[in-house]
């Protein structure tokens, strides 16, 4: 176990640098949430007025908790990326001949993704707070949201990391990610469920992106709801579980 | 998890006792989607301290043999052990002694020349104060100290193989395989890369690398084997297998009157009658070509037997076989006349 932390230590410090060294890694993470959150919480300023949002008087305060869902989730989209090109280069046949865990590998890429979605959505949150944003639930709730999306992003990672693995071509899993943005566009990101038509209700109730905005949006409006924040860790924990194991299987299938 | 210390700061790796092989294959067998047979029966040894070679086209089963022993293919069929570990049932064991360098160099282009070796020392084990010793040395060592902390995707193709190679002896390995380790680079870089194996052969490294260039295999290997379709066709020391293709050729150069040898190359064929047979003496385009057994040995005495009997010799040319011709001889082909390429494995 402890070879496993050690092995994960330093394997996740090298993806880090190679995610960070890149400034393009991480700009458009950040610019598409921010250009979704500068345009539409003015292009649909009086979207609040229709009766399904309530109380809410203020677009942007509504659509931030979305937005910082959706860094997260942009975060990972295209995680399985740089581990595809190592394969191909052979950079990962030489870590497979290295006296390391299997797994040490696989958790070097994804356990930083953790920091990378909670790094990026907290950016995210910080300019919605510059812009007019506020968090009901202050300090607490700030780490409580970039735990959220830190979870989110391991759990996720997934949706990037099976087509990655099976199909080994670069092409096919970034153009599959893209499959992934009608799911965050189906969520209460924009709009709350009452403005929404039937199926796409229905859609919404099964969504855990709805439920890790939800979880958000109740932190920043009306302070801790237990219930939003325990829906959003289980819907988490299952998503996470199942493309979790489905990553492990494929990258088993890969590695031997 | 086993965590056994097997990394020793000692200048000399550790190598066994009992003079074990320390690389040793039986048979193996490698087929690639029931169909392409890529390796068919590999059987070879290499002693402690050996730099042994695998000689052979592309697609003739070099890299398939070396990824067996590197622990990252399974074989179909027979045995592979790498410091005395069966590389099947023992990868752990293998990987904590083995340097690997891979037909292309591969490096994480994100990480400069010292965080690579620095990582791999980590990998393996070594203590902090020792794996920055260990870097420092090795940068120095390969002449990429000034660039230490730049990124490994800036390098030259040269620098490249120099870090890669570097890399895989971070940590001192027992047994060091390389797949063709000089692919790729222009002639100065690899007489360099050259005299630095040959430098880590003489320390004690075991060494294992596959070329397909002849120049290589005859200067560095003190033993190797000739692979085609996945077979060994023949084993030997370089000198060895050349004496085995036949006997050394002299080509006497002469000037004829009115540019008619004839009359002298009959002249030779009688005056060396005694020296050597009959049929070793054939017309040669300048003159006569003789097969001799070690040329460089017979050709004084040659000499005297044709001084003064009116020939006219004017030119003298020596040539040994080359490992070409030993390919040849085994083969029927060039080794130049490359093979299929290995086939793609495609995923879904």
């Amino acid at each position: 176990m402890t070879a496993f932390f050690y092995e994960t230590y330093y394997l996740g410090v090298r993806t880090t640098r190679r995610f960070l060294r890149v400034p393009a890694n991480w700009m458009p993470i950040l610019f598409f949430p921010l250009i979704q959150l500068l345009i539409f919480s003015q292009l649909y300023q009086d979207i609040v007025q229709l009766p399904g949002f309530g109380e809410q008087s203020s677009y942007l305060a509504y659509l931030a908790p979305g937005q910082v869902a959706f860094t997260a989730f942009m975060a990972v989209a295209w995680s399985a990326y740089g581990m595809l090109v190592e394969y191909r280069t052979g950079y990962l046949d030489k870590l497979r001949a290295s006296p390391i865990g299997r797994w040490s590998i696989l958790a070097g890429e994804m356990v930083p993704l953790f920091f990378q979605a909670a790094a990026m959505a907290g950016i995210l949150l910080i300019v919605s707070l510059l812009l007019g944003a506020s968090i009901a639930t202050g300090v607490g709730g700030f780490l409580l949201i970039l735990v959220l999306s830190g979870a989110f992003g391991i759990a996720f990672a997934g949706t990037s990391f099976i087509p990655a693995l099976l199909s080994k071509s670069e092409q096919a899993t970034s153009t599959f990610s893209l499959l992934f943005f009608p799911v965050v566009f189906m969520s209460t990101a924009f709009v709350p469920e009452a403005l929404m038509p039937g199926w796409i209700r229905v859609v919404n109730q099964w969504n855990p992106i709805t439920y890790l905005i939800e979880a958000m949006r109740a932190l920043m409006v009306t302070g801790y709801d237990w219930g939003a924040i325990g829906a959003a860790l289980l819907s988490l924990a299952i998503l996470g579980v199942i493309l979790q194991s489905a990553t492990l299987w494929a990258f088993h299938r890969l590695a031997n | 998890m086993n965590q056994t210390a097997v990394y020793t700061s000692t200048e000399k790796p550790a190598v066994n006792s009992h003079s074990e092989p320390a690389i040793q294959t039986a048979g193996l067998v490698k087929v690639y989607g029931g169909e392409t047979r890529a390796l068919d029966g590999i059987t070879f040894e290499v002693a402690p301290g050996e730099l042994f070679g695998l000689l052979g086209p592309n697609g003739a089963g070099k890299t398939t043999t070396i990824r067996i022993l590197a622990t990252l293919l399974r074989a179909t069929a027979g045995t592979a052990r790498v410091a005395g570990f069966d590389v099947a049932a023992r990868p752990s064991e293998v990987r904590k002694r083995l340097g690997l360098a891979m037909q292309t160099p591969t490096l994480d282009a994100f990480s400069t020349g010292r965080e690579t070796l620095e990582l791999a020392g980590r990998l393996h084990r070594m203590p902090p104060a020792e794996v920055r010793r260990r870097a420092d040395e090795l940068l120095e060592l390969m002449g990429l100290a000034s660039v230490d902390k730049k990124l490994t995707g800036t390098y030259s193709g040269g620098m490249k193989r120099r870090l890669d190679l570097a890399a895989a002896l971070v940590h001192r390995p027992e047994v060091l395989i390389l797949d063709e380790p000089t692919e790729g680079l222009d002639p100065q870089s690899r007489t360099a890369l050259w005299e630095e194996l040959e430098r880590i052969s003489k320390a004690g490294t075991t060494m294992l690398l596959t070329t397909h260039y002849m120049e290589e295999a005859d200067r560095l290997c003190s033993r190797l084997a000739i692979i085609d379709n996945g077979q060994i066709v023949v084993e030997g020391a370089p000198g060895e297998l050349k004496r085995s293709v036949g006997a050394d050729t002299v080509v006497i150069q002469l000037e004829g009157i009115d540019g008619n040898l004839d009359r002298q190359r009959s002249q030779v064929r009688e005056l060396l009658g005694g020296m050597v047979d009959a049929d070793a003496v054939t017309p040669h385009p300048t003159g006569v070509a003789l097969a001799v057994p070690n040329a460089s040995a017979a050709i004084p005495g040659l000499l005297r037997q044709l001084d003064g009997n009116g020939l006219n010799i004017v030119g003298l040319q020596m040539s040994q076989p080359s490992l070409d011709d030993v390919f040849m001889k085994y083969t029927g082909r060039h080794i130049r006349e490359e093979a299929a390429d290995q086939p793609i494995i495609m995923g879904w």
